[in-house]
């Protein structure tokens, strides 16, 4: 720091209530204390802070009320509860359908072809599954193995078919 | 085992309460006075106190111990002094300890309570503290802030600071501008000058 500097009251008039609150750094303190020893005029600045802070510190702090802990801690447990309540079950699903919401919309929001390609394959792979399973495979009357299976059923049927018999033909003998 | 605020606030994010109990018993009376010497008025001092630490509550599922609880707890304290003080201008509120007179004796119960000094000390003991106060309110806000915080509650520059959301460099001339309107303010009121003899 240049000595014309450090001679400038002004300069150290605007660090008195940083070096009185122990903020100044330690080399900038020590040129503060010896600026002080030989300036009336900043020494006389640097009394009025101090007895500014004197003043403001004859101030008695107030004292809380016996109410005040047992009000923030019933409030406190009350938003508790409520906060439960709110994470029920249905709250969570709905949580988790509006963040899956979210990232879909945010991430189709982009337009991005590799999103759009992916997205549009899954659907594809799902409705595929599900129309094209094993299962559903023999409910297909269109299906070459189950028209096979009902002939099958059809042949078994006729097997057991009960066919009804004429009665026989009597011959009376004519006196 | 002194547990740290952070601590304490990680152990209320997993649903204690008596860590969060801890903690209001650690602060109220340090933010009762902060709020109380920034919006004069006790009663709705104890409310915004009350609001302060039910705000750290709620928030205390998504706490991160990234900044210190103290500045943190403060900067929600003075938002709310903030809201407070801009609310009362604007529906153009007054308080009771506004209206009352200086000769007024309002803290009679209390004198009569307070049996260490006689009554007359008292009286010009309360009459001082309260020519005080009315010189604290006539600050800016943001000087009776920062004054506030670092004379009352010992806050360093940098916390003040990330309290009021600016520099260090701002806080060091709030704080000296503070303190040359304040003494302004005290040799006007008639007590600035002979405080040495009289304390």
């Amino acid at each position: 720091m240049p000595k014309s500097k450090i001679n400038d009251c002004h300069n150290f008039q605007t660090q008195l209530s940083a070096y009185f609150d122990n903020e100044v750094p330690t080399w900038k303190r020590h040129i503060i204390r010896w600026h002080l020893k030989r300036c009336p005029n900043c020494s006389d600045q640097y009394a009025a802070i101090q007895q500014t802070n004197k003043l403001l510190n004859y101030l008695e702090p107030v004292k809380t009320s016996d109410l005040f802990l047992s009000n923030v801690m019933s409030r406190a447990r009350t938003i508790r509860t409520y906060e439960n309540a709110r994470r029920s079950v249905f709250n969570r699903i709905g949580s988790v359908v509006e963040n899956m919401k979210t990232w879909i919309r945010g991430n189709i929001r982009a337009y991005n072809p590799f999103y759009m390609a992916g997205f549009v394959f899954g659907v594809v792979m799902m409705v595929g599954v599900t129309l094209y399973s094993p299962q559903i495979e023999k409910l297909n009357p269109f299906n070459q193995s189950n028209a096979e299976t009902s002939e099958v059923h059809q042949e078994k049927l006729i097997s057991f078919e009960v066919i009804p018999q004429d009665q026989p033909k009597r011959f009376l003998k004519i006196r | 085992m002194i547990v740290s605020d952070e601590d304490l606030m990680l152990e209320c994010r997993k649903g204690d309460m008596s860590a969060f109990e801890l903690l209001v018993r650690r602060y109220q009376d340090a933010l009762v006075n902060y709020i109380y010497y920034t919006i004069n008025d006790y009663h709705r001092a104890e409310d915004l106190a009350q609001e302060t630490f039910l705000r750290v509550y709620k928030s205390a599922s998504r706490y991160e111990p990234r900044a210190s609880f103290k500045s943190w707890l403060y900067t929600i304290a003075t938002n709310l002094s903030r809201n407070e003080i801009r609310n009362r201008a604007r529906r153009k509120t007054y308080y009771l300890e506004d209206m009352v007179d200086e000769n007024e004796d309002v803290y009679h119960s209390e004198f009569m309570v307070d049996t260490r000094f006689q009554p007359d000390i008292l009286y010009e003991k309360k009459e001082r503290e309260q020519l005080i106060r009315k010189t604290l309110k006539q600050l800016p806000e943001n000087q009776r802030l920062a004054l506030t915080l670092v004379t009352y509650q010992e806050l360093s520059y940098e916390e003040i600071s990330e309290i009021l959301n600016c520099s260090v460099g701002a806080v060091k001339s709030l704080i000296h501008r503070a303190r040359q309107n304040m003494k302004k303010l005290l040799i006007k009121a008639g007590i600035g000058d002979s405080v040495n003899a009289q304390i």
